[in-house]
């Protein structure tokens, strides 16, 4: 009943996210919409396809090779993924100054791909059911 | 035409300049001083989704971003 809850709760969470990242993308002027072509072109093909079908992209850190998941908003939006796949660990940081969502993730993305350490370092850890996103979800960013 | 990318809260603002034109190059380079002294984290795109911090000014490179340093959130 709980598992069942879970992933009602995972799924439901994943489609918000979508909505809002395609509302954003209607009006190309925006700072939001801006941001998230820039991360889109910086994305690699396959973060690029997890992104637009999920609102998250996994990303692997540059020293232990350990996955994250960096899922779409502006704080404590990443997870470190265990052996199996599984969120084992929430991680907060983010650039100084008020930065849209897409420049906020791109940020964390090469962070954690070419200095995870620094990265890290800064981080403040967290439960990693993502408490501030299901708290988020309808934040009009 | 290369392209420097400055993360902000209009989402970046970008400045293109020619890497063959000195004067141009030297205000990008001021520009990448600039910003990396008041703790801006540069990278380049290196390959498609591949990208490395870079710690000083190089005016071939096609595109270099620039983020704010982090914190804790």
């Amino acid at each position: 009943m709980f598992l069942f809850r879970h992933l009602r709760s995972e799924r439901s969470r994943h489609i918000r996210a979508l909505h809002r990242l395609y509302r954003f993308s209607n009006d190309k002027n925006r700072p939001e919409a801006r941001g998230l072509r820039l991360l889109r072109t910086w994305l690699s093909p396959t973060q690029r396809a997890q992104f637009d079908s999920f609102g998250y992209f996994d990303v692997t850190g540059s020293v232990s090779h350990r996955k994250y998941r960096i899922h779409f908003g502006v704080s404590a939006n990443i997870q470190e993924l265990g052996n199996d796949d599984k969120p084992r660990i929430g991680w907060c940081f983010i650039p100084d100054g008020n930065l849209v969502p897409g420049d906020v993730m791109l940020a964390q993305k090469i962070a954690l791909e070419t200095s995870e350490r620094d990265a890290l370092a800064v981080a403040n850890r967290f439960p990693p059911t993502i408490p501030a996103l299901l708290r988020n979800a309808g934040r009009p960013y | 035409m290369a392209t420097q990318i400055v993360m902000d809260h209009s989402g970046d603002t970008r400045h293109a300049f020619d890497p063959l034109d000195a004067k141009a190059v030297a205000k990008a380079e001021k520009r990448f001083k600039d910003l990396t002294g008041a703790g801006f984290i540069a990278a380049e795109r290196t390959a498609d989704g591949e990208s490395r911090r870079v710690s000083a000014f190089n005016p071939m490179a096609e595109e270099t971003l620039f983020f704010p340093r982090l914190a804790g959130g």
